[in-house]
Formats: structure tokens, C-alpha cells, sequence
């Protein structure tokens, strides 16, 4: 309805001027809605409600009062998936056929993330920043990967723990599913190029109630390094039973995704000494003027809200959104914002190292490494990247 | 496989097995009483478990306390259903009331996601995770104090079964409802008594898993496992639901061991389906053999 009285108004003021092109889904005078299916059920309901409400819309909240972009407030709409490839592929339709969205923006999860792809591209539709990385969203037209992809990662973890810590013998404990297994196939990889293999591989699913089975498998095959690509829970019951086990001499180390005080949290002492790849500063304490900003915003709009590494995550997609959109300008088009964004050099976004897009879409190579100190994760390195 | 981790991944088999066995006692204890099967039962002890947390969260108070209040929840929550839902359908068939449990099951985890988010949350326990070593085996006293607390639990169950009026009231309905009330027990009562009942059993094992699997609104999920042990030990018959959820508990751990990991939770269908090939009631149940 707005569309159409924006359109009117348009042609009426322009008079006898031939109407512009056809209008923007989702852009209007006054307005661009954005939309993204997310998990605010099911395992990963904790990261997907803090990215989304808590994090790309605290960023938009303060974009909006600060007079939004060109003029137009930013809007969101979302819908639960429960981590469920169908539920995401029904809330998207959803969200292009009846909301009309403009773009979707930071979606949750391999599993569902990858089921929407194809109608997304045939739609032409762009998909921001999914909270997700399988390469899969490597190199296509309407996609903009988020976090770090998971053979970046892969690569980090093998070079430095191989190069610098000169570890030998590796194990991976992953979750039996698209995560789990792109993780998995990327460890093979890199370690292969280091001339070694993975000792042993176990695997849990989601909803597990008892990994000891597992840890004493692998266990038994007395790796230097234990890789836990899991979610928080399953995660942290891994950690618990390296204790129950006495199982002192293993390096455990957690992929990307799960690194972060959440799941320190849910070990409880069980976590201290575990390592990882962390692809985010630390939300309360790291002082680059993005995160204190972040911290900032939280206090004005959001003051009940802890800060942590996914809701930091949101916040970083709707900055990346705004300086793309910025710089699209005010004849803002989905065309207009996939140059527009390839087009970001070295932008300074005060949370991660200067970012530059170009035509791979990755808007994240990087991440650090941590050691988890007396409760928190220590950083051990200068960023580490995989170029 | 050295024999000490052997140990380990069975006494873990058997502790995660003691809370199958809760959960298969208390959809036993249902089912007797009022030949329903509950499939809310997993749902009302992750609400349970939830009320006590909540206090827990807000007022640090001893663990003890907290599992009393859950225990209190869970009587309440037990009695409400009962009153409120269950007697009203007093003259449907089992089947309609079946439906009206899963439908139940569903209300309560949706309003659990509302009221405490869908996350999960760590919860005390009793329990540390620091091994135990006796000589090469170390055992969790975790694992140890579930299994301990369980089986206080089922030998306080048999008391209340063979000891006291109230469990011979349970009994003689599960045997035969006309009867019983012929000799002047309430039926209506044993039918709440044994939701109230029900409700407790199911609350403990949660307050006693919840620190091992997590808080959440997912945590129901285990009453599928102990359905699964119900019907192994041959559904109906109470030693044959502890049977059923500890063989159930180890089964799940040592097939790993020797099988690709991924196949574990395939495993109970499995043992539950060669199982009942063998034996059609179950290991410990009776068989109604049907003339054809």
C-alpha cells in the first residue's frame, strides 16, 4: 500500500516525467525492511535472539535515531526456524511473497542458511552476513558470507598449531550434521598438507545425553589436540567429561562458532585451559572503539542485556548493511547494494580489522587466538589470517 | 579399550540409564492407574525442574530446598493436569487422551520457551565431576550419586507399592477398576494420587539429570527414551521398567564403543525392536496372547 501511495505521490508531483523504474521491494520514502529466518527455538535459540534483536537491531536502533540511511528508517521482521532447513526455506518465502522484504539479513545456521540459497539467487534476493561458515556460500552473485568460512578457520587452527605450537597428533569431536561435517572435511585438508591425518573422528548428535562413549574412543587414540566443532551444549558435556575422565593431557580446542563465554558458562571450572579460535574481540573488555560503542548502545537502548560475541556479531552485520546502503545511495536497489558493497575497501568498523569485500563476498578472514583463563578467554595472538 | 575406561562408559550408561528408569516408572505409574500413556511426561518434568531453577536463579537457596520446590511444582503441575484436562475425558478412549497429552506436551514447552527463553541453562548439582580414582578406575561421583539417588528413590516406590494402603489402592485399580471400587476405593482419587505421583518421580530425575544435560526447554526429549525402556522391560510392569531403562542406558554407551558413533541413537530402536521379536511383552511383562 505504501509502495503504491509512494508511487502515486511520485508520479503526480513529476508530472508529464515518465515514472522512475519500477520501485525497490522493500524501499520506500520513508522506510527499508529487512527480514531473516533465525533459530529463537531450539539449540542455537540463544545466538539467534541475541544476533537479531539484540544485535543487528540495536545497531539499526541507533542508525534510525540518528536520522536512519538517506532518510529511511531501517525496519527487521523475523522469523523462528528452530535450526530447521524446512521451517527457514517456508519463513523466507514468507518474508519475499507477504512482508516483501528488501534484503535478508544474518540468518543462523548451516542447515537452514544452505536451504534457502537456490530460491535466494533465483530471486534475486541478497543474502547478508548469514551467522554460518560453509564455504558453500563462497562466490555467488547474491551472497555475502558472515563469519570467517570454516576452511579459513580450518587453515588458521592447522597452521598455527602445527607452525608455532608444533602439535602432531589431532582428533575431532564434531556434530553430525552440515557444520559438522564441512569442519571436518576442511581439517582433513589442511592437516593433509602438513603431511598428517586426523588420529580419530567421533561424532555426536544434536540432543545428546551422554558423550563418555565418545571421549574414551578417542581418548584411546592419545591425540595432542582435540577439536570440538559442537553447539554450547554438547560442547560444554564434552568438557565435563574430559573431567570425569581425568583426561589432563589433551589440548581441547573449540571451532569458531562455539568460542564464546556462553559455553564457558554451561562448563562451569571444566572449561579452564581450552583453547580457540575466536573471531570476535571480547565484548566486555576489548577497548576498540567499535566494541566500546557497541557496549555503549547496549547501555542506552538495551541496559539488561550482557554483552557477548553474538549479539556483537549482529551488531557488526547491520553496520556492514548501513555502509553499503550508504554508499549505494539514496536510489537504493538490490543491484545497486551488491556493488556497492564489493565495492567497501578497507572500511574501518572499530570491532574487527579494516574490511575490504571485493568480488569473493567474504567480509571476514580473520580471528585470534584464546586460552581460557580463570573463567574468560585470554587472547594469545595478534589476529591471525587466511589469506 | 582399557578396562578402566570400560568401567567409566558403563557406570555413565547406567547413571543416564537410573533416569531412563524414572521416567519409565512414572509413565508406568500412569498408565496402571489409568491405562493412558502420558506423553507430556518429559514437558512436565522440564517445567518441574524449571520452577525450582527459577527460585534457585533468584534466591540462592541450598539444592536440597530446590528440589523440594520442584517436587512441589511437580505435584501441583501433576494434580492441575489431572483435575483440570485428564478427568474430563474421563469416558474418551485411551487414543483421544493420548492426543490430548501430546497436544499437552506441546503447550507446556512452547510456554517454557516464553516464560525462561529456549536456552540453556547450567544447573547445581549435588554432585561433582571430579573423578574418583579407585585403583586404575576412575569413576564421576555424578554418575555415582544419580544411580545412588534413583535407586533410594524405586526402593521408597516399592515401599509406598507394598507398604502403605494408598499403594494397595494403586495397585488393585491397575489390576482391575470395577473391583476396586466394589470394595470401596475412591477410583477418581488413585487416579489423581497416581498423576501427583507421577509428576514427583519425573521432577526428581530431572533436578537430577538437569546438571548433566542442561536446562532447557528441549530437556523433555529424554521421555522418549524412557518410553523406549517402559516397553523394553515390558510396559506396565515396574521392575521391568528399571530393567528396561538401565540395559537401555548401557546398551546406548557401549555400542560407540565398537560401532561408528553415529549409529547410537539408532541403538535403542534397535534393542527395542529385537527385543520385542524375542519377547512380545517385553523382557519383564506379561504376554496377552490373542487366539486367531
Amino acid at each position: 500500500m505504501r509502495v503504491l501511495l509512494a508511487l502515486v505521490i511520485a508520479g503526480l508531483t513529476t508530472g508529464a516525467t515518465p515514472l522512475p523504474a519500477r520501485a525497490q521491494q522493500g524501499v520506500t520514502d520513508a522506510e527499508i525492511l529487512l527480514g531473516g529466518s533465525n533459530s529463537f527455538s531450539g539449540p542455537l535459540a540463544f545466538t539467534g535472539e541475541q544476533a537479531t534483536r539484540f544485535g543487528v537491531d540495536l545497531y539499526f536502533k541507533a542508525v534510525n535515531d540518528g536520522g536512519g540511511i538517506h532518510g529511511r528508517k531501517v525496519r527487521t521482521v523475523y522469523y523462528d526456524d528452530g535450526y530447521k532447513p524446512q521451517e527457514a526455506v517456508a519463513n523466507t518465502r514468507k518474508l519475499l511473497e507477504q512482508d516483501g522484504v528488501f534484503a535478508i539479513i544474518a540468518p543462523q545456521g548451516t542447515p537452514p542458511v544452505v536451504a534457502t540459497l537456490e530460491y535466494l539467487e533465483e530471486n534475486r534476493v541478497p543474502l547478508l552476513f548469514p551467522f554460518q561458515g560453509s564455504p558453500i556460500t563462497r562466490g555467488r552473485k547474491w551472497v555475502f558470507s558472515g563469519m570467517t568460512l570454516y576452511d579459513r578457520q580450518s587453515r588458521m587452527m592447522i597452521d598455527y598449531l602445527v607452525g608455532a605450537r608444533k602439535f602432531g597428533k589431532f582428533a575431532t569431536l564434531y556434530q553430525d550434521d552440515e557444520y559438522g561435517k564441512s569442519f571436518l572435511t576442511a581439517l582433513e585438508k589442511d592437516l593433509g598438507r602438513h603431511g598428517l591425518k586426523l588420529v580419530a573422528t567421533e561424532s555426536v548428535k544434536r540432543g545428546v545425553t551422554d558423550v563418555s562413549a565418545q571421549m574414551a574412543k578417542l581418548q584411546a587414540a592419545r591425540p595432542d589436540v582435540l577439536f570440538l566443532v559442537l553447539t554450547p551444549g554438547p560442547g560444554a558435556q564434552a568438557l565435563r567429561e574430559r573431567q570425569k575422565i581425568g583426561w589432563s593431557e589433551v589440548v581441547m580446542v573449540s571451532s569458531g562458532p562455539l568460542t564464546d563465554e556462553r559455553y564457558l558458562a554451561l562448563a562451569g571450572d571444566a572449561s579452564e585451559g581450552v583453547e580457540g579460535l575466536s573471531l570476535w574481540p571480547d565484548p566486555l573488555t576489548s577497548d576498540r572503539p567499535g566494541v566500546k560503542r557497541y557496549r555503549d548502545d547496549l547501555k542506552t537502548y538495551l541496559p539488561k542485556n550482557e554483552p557477548n560475541r553474538y549479539s556483537l556479531s549482529g551488531y557488526f552485520a547491520a553496520m556492514l548493511f548501513t555502509e553499503g546502503a550508504t554508499r549505494a545511495g539514496r536510489r537504493l536497489t538490490r543491484e545497486g547494494l551488491v556493488v556497492a558493497l564489493e565495492g567497501i575497501r578497507g572500511f574501518e568498523s572499530g570491532i574487527l580489522p579494516p574490511v575490504t569485500i571485493g568480488p569473493d563476498h567474504e567480509t571476514q578472514r580473520q580471528g585470534f587466538w584464546v586460552r581460557v583463563e580463570r573463567g574468560r578467554f585470554k587472547q594469545l595472538t595478534d589476529w591471525l589470517r587466511a589469506e | 579399550m582399557t578396562i578402566a575406561a570400560l568401567v567409566h562408559v558403563v557406570v555413565s550408561g547406567l547413571a543416564t540409564g537410573s533416569i531412563y528408569a524414572l521416567v519409565a516408572l512414572s509413565l508406568v505409574i500412569v498408565y496402571n492407574a489409568t491405562r493412558t500413556l502420558n506423553f507430556a511426561q518429559g514437558e512436565m518434568l522440564m517445567v518441574s525442574t524449571f520452577a525450582g531453577f527459577t527460585v534457585y536463579a533468584h534466591v540462592k537457596l541450598p539444592l536440597v530446598v530446590v528440589m523440594l520446590i520442584a517436587v512441589a511444582a511437580a505435584a501441583l503441575l501433576g494434580w492441575v493436569i489431572e483435575r483440570v484436562i485428564i478427568r474430563h475425558a474421563i469416558g474418551a478412549t485411551h487414543f483421544d487422551v493420548l492426543i490430548i497429552t501430546l497436544g499437552l506436551s506441546l503447550v507446556l514447552r512452547s510456554a517454557a520457551g516464553l516464560a525462561w527463553t529456549h536456552d540453556e541453562f547450567p544447573f547445581p548439582s549435588f554432585f561433582g565431576t571430579r573423578p574418583i580414582v579407585l585403583g586404575p578406575v576412575r569413576v564421576a561421583p555424578v554418575s555415582l550419586g544419580i544411580i545412588g539417588a534413583s535407586l533410594a528413590l524405586m526402593l521408597g516406590l516399592w515401599a509406598l507399592f507394598t507398604r502403605t494402603r494408598l499403594g494397595r489402592a494403586m495397585r488393585a485399580v491397575a489390576q482391575n477398576q470395577r473391583a476396586a471400587r466394589l470394595v470401596g476405593i475412591s477410583v477418581e482419587r488413585v487416579y489423581a494420587a497416581s498423576w501427583i505421583l507421577a509428576s514427583v518421580v519425573g521432577a526428581i530425575a530431572g533436578v537430577l539429570i538437569a546438571p548433566v544435560v542442561f536446562l532447557s526447554s528441549q530437556m523433555g526429549l529424554v521421555a522418549i527414551n524412557g518410553f523406549i525402556a517402559a516397553v523394553l522391560g515390558g510396559f506396565g510392569s515396574m521392575p521391568g521398567a528399571v530393567v528396561g531403562g538401565m540395559l537401555l542406558g548401557v546398551i546406548e554407551n557401549l555400542a560407540p564403543l565398537y560401532l561408528p558413533s553415529s549409529i547410537k541413537h539408532s541403538v535403542p530402536f534397535l534393542a527395542l525392536i529385537a527385543i520385542l521379536l524375542i519377547r512380545p511383552g517385553g523382557m519383564l511383562g506379561r504376554v496377552a496372547r490373542r487366539k486367531v
